[in-house]
């Protein structure tokens, strides 16, 4: 199947006879790699989770870093190549602070999505007057959790440059089961706590290692706090009162 | 260089024989970009509303270009633009701000607060600060709790938001006027012996309006580039929305009316 | 012998010195419009009941010097637009070559767009503006005139070289601005006066400016085009001024060779 995909896989703008754009989709399986990322949207805010694969005990926790600040409402969490992450959320970081510099008020939630999203598909030859900056689609996935005057909101940007608002959401290679999970479990009068003990129970069950506070991470984007990861010692909190 | 009386002859540079019209050195011209167009514009805010006037005069020098120029501006959102000195770079702004307001809507599914398109108008003068855009604009709007907002820029870009403003060729005569009538200054409460000086408060619209077109009435007769009519432009809160207004997406919340008055022609 | 193909030829440096490539690298300033050079004067447009009449000299003058006399103004610019131009003729030129272009590049015929009056004046006051923002302004001031193929409204305004533009019952530029207009405005004071003047009346009050205009704006010509601008079309012609009488100015003392 594979060698029969083989010549529209070359140039990566080309479609498919069957109008698929091969190189996108491999790119959502990229994600399909990635370590699990979930977040969760209530009335109070945003909780977005990740795991963390220390692969290694020789590994520095506190290195792996897949949960960023884009600007003091915005946070983001990521799954599959994370370099990939790092040009969108600076792009992302660039959006938000020249609209502070504009219009003197925070960036919306989906107009940051939006932004990030633009950048998607400029890759291969370049369409007229726009410069291709990648020789390749993304090879990541994000969840953009912030809030704004319409209240704590969670968006999923793909490496095809959709995005849809969720509730909850999850993304990389847990995504399948944690999304079912998400789906019985979630409803819309959660709490800030009981979100991140939803986060942090279905990772839970996704996750090929056993969670712990050092392997899993917890950020939150409330509308009086704003974006927050959290410390070590709140970690600890949330998983104790797991079990 | 010294005058010639008083170096030795020697010195003295040769009598020119050149043809007069021969360009010996280059020929100065200096040619302005900017002109001015006169007239003056008049912002007051109040506690549910916002007057934004200007008078109808175009001018340059001692010609009257027209007696219908309009100065006021309505540039989407809900929100006005004032511009009052060189037409040409007002109604530009006008342009470009109207344009950017509704890029806005586009990019970000909501009207722009007055606030924010405050600072934009800043950036927008700021982005010129060394060809800069030759006028005053005023920008008029209500804010995200329904209150008049009047804001005043210079020509590059300092902003702030002020109660009451006149700018413009008769800007000098006005503000003393607006001093005294708006925020109530060297008034004091009667039978206090100048002691106690009265507080400024919300004034009603109509009362307002009376000022405005009083302190126009009264700067056409002591400026000769303002006069021949009155634009008024006034932003109150729209009545709340109806059924078929709810998913409107035009709708800002703000009424916007217009009233065009004579003033003397002379 | 030179040995190198690319010596053949060419003066020799022993004899002749090195070639004098200075020029070819210039350190002159690029410069733009100072002044203008060839002139024309005044336009006058006025509106009436159904229309709109334009109406402009034939000379162009280089200073003082009557250079031409045979120098069309008017350029009508599609099916119900008239424009006319004071100032610089090479720019005015240039300018109908940029309408004459824009015409053929707009020109679809079953789209139902077309360029008339205010569109024609939108174009050029964002040229002219746009110039005078490079400092390299065309040097003119423009009435455009024309009428609403279908509700025949009237239209006339002006733009000039800073892209200053505004719009009147009627207008002139240049000289016209100091004598003409106070005699336009005493008949078409406003709209209302405007939308009750006759086209007789119109062609009458312009005629009688481009008279005091001949008299008194000395570069000025004593013939003139006229376009008038309806519903149904451009309509245009030329006129040369009549009953001439110079009797005012045996009064006028201190120039000349007359004595006081």
């Amino acid at each position: 199947m594979f060698i029969a995909r083989s010549e529209y896989d070359r140039g990566i703008n080309t479609f498919s006879p069957e109008g698929r754009l091969f190189q996108v989709e491999y790119s959502l399986e990229a994600i399909k790699l990635g370590s699990t990322a979930i977040g969760v949207a209530t009335g109070y805010g945003v909780v977005i989770g990740v795991e963390k694969r220390v692969t290694s005990p020789l590994l520095e926790a506190s290195s792996v870093e897949k949960i960023v600040e884009i600007d003091r409402h915005l946070g983001c969490a990521m799954s599959g190549l994370q370099a990939d992450a790092r040009s969108m959320i600076e792009h992302a970081r660039v959006e938000a602070q020249n609209h502070r510099f504009h219009y003197g008020e925070p960036l919306r939630v989906e107009s940051t999505t939006q932004a990030i999203c633009d950048l998607a598909l400029r890759f291969g030859e370049g369409a007229d007057g726009e410069e291709s900056i990648m020789s390749r689609p993304f090879g990541v996935a994000l969840l953009i959790a912030g809030c704004d005057e319409d209240g704590p909101q969670l968006y999923h940007a793909e490496p095809s440059g959709t995005f849809y608002r969720y509730d909850a959401k999850a993304i990389g290679s847990g995504s399948e089961g944690a999304q079912a999970e998400l789906q019985n479990e979630y409803h819309s009068s959660l709490t800030l706590p009981e979100a991140e003990s939803l986060v942090l129970k279905t990772l839970k069950q996704v996750m090929e290692e056993k969670l712990d506070s050092k392997n899993v991470q917890l950020a939150s984007v409330t509308k009086e706090k704003g974006f927050r990861i959290y410390s070590d010692d709140e970690m600890q909190e949330v998983v104790s009162r797991l079990n | 260089m010294a005058s010639s009386y008083m170096l030795p002859y020697a010195q003295q540079a040769p009598p020119s024989y050149a043809h007069p019209t021969e360009a010996s050195q280059p020929r100065q011209h200096h040619w302005s970009p900017y002109t001015e167009n006169g007239g003056v514009i008049l912002g007051i805010a109040g506690k549910d509303y916002v007057i934004l006037a200007g008078d109808t005069r175009s001018s340059e020098g001692y010609n009257i270009n027209t007696r219908t120029a309009r100065k006021v501006f309505s540039v989407g959102s809900g929100l006005i633009l004032g511009v009052v000195g060189m037409s040409a770079d007002g109604e530009e702004l006008a342009r470009k701000v109207t344009r950017k307001i509704d890029d806005y809507k586009r990019n970000h599914d909501k009207h722009i607060t007055v606030s924010a398109a405050a600072v934009m108008l800043s950036r927008i003068l700021y982005q010129k600060r060394f060809f800069p855009y030759y006028c005053q604009p005023l920008l008029g709007g209500l804010d995200e709790n329904g209150v008049g907002a009047i804001y005043t820029y210079d020509y590059v870009g300092s902003f702030e938001r002020e109660q009451s403003r006149a700018f413009g060729s008769a800007a000098a005569l006005i503000t003393p006027f607006l001093d005294n009538q708006i925020n109530l200054k060297n008034q004091f409460v009667p039978g206090s012996n100048g002691e106690q000086p009265k507080q400024a408060g919300d004034l009603p619209r109509a009362t307002v309006e009376k000022i405005v077109k009083d302190a126009f009435t009264s700067a056409v007769e002591r400026q000769i580039e303002v006069g021949d009519g009155l634009q008024l432009v006034t932003i109150t809160r729209a009545p709340p929305r109806t059924e078929e207004e709810a998913d409107d997406d035009d709708w800002t919340g703000a009424a916007i009316s217009v009233e065009l008055s004579p003033l003397k022609k002379d | 012998m030179n040995q190198f193909p690319h010596g053949w030829g060419r003066p020799r440096d022993d004899v002749y010195g090195a070639y004098d490539a200075s020029y070819l690298n210039s350190t002159e300033p690029v410069t733009h419009t100072q002044r203008p050079i060839v002139t024309g004067t005044s336009v006058l447009g006025v509106k009436f009941k159904d229309g709109v009449i334009i109406a402009a000299d034939n000379i162009a003058s280089y200073g003082s010097l009557a250079r031409y006399d045979n120098v069309e103004r008017l350029l009508q610019v599609g099916t119900h637009t008239v424009i006319g131009a004071g100032g610089d003729i090479s720019d005015m030129q240039y300018l109908h070559l940029l309408l004459d272009n824009l015409l053929i590049r707009e020109q679809y015929p079953a789209d139902d767009h077309h360029l008339y009056a205010p569109q024609v004046h939108t174009y050029l006051s964002r040229v002219l503006y746009q110039r005078r923002n490079k400092f390299d302004p065309l040097w003119n001031s423009i009435l455009t005139a024309g009428a609403d193929p279908k509700t025949s409204e009237p239209f006339l305004s002006y733009v000039d070289l800073r892209g200053t533009t505004f719009s009147a019952p009627a207008l002139a530029t240049g000289f016209g601005a100091h004598l003409a207009v106070p005699i336009l405005r005493r008949y078409v004071p406003d709209d209302a006066a405007a939308e009750a003047l006759t086209q007789e009346d119109a062609e009458k009050l312009v005629e009688e400016c481009m008279k005091v205009l001949w008299y008194r704006d000395a570069r000025s010509g004593v013939t003139y085009s006229w376009a008038v601008i309806k519903k149904d079309g451009v309509e245009t012609g030329n006129k040369k001024i009549e009953n001439q009488s110079w009797k005012f100015a045996e009064m006028i003392k201190g120039y000349g060779a007359q004595n006081i």
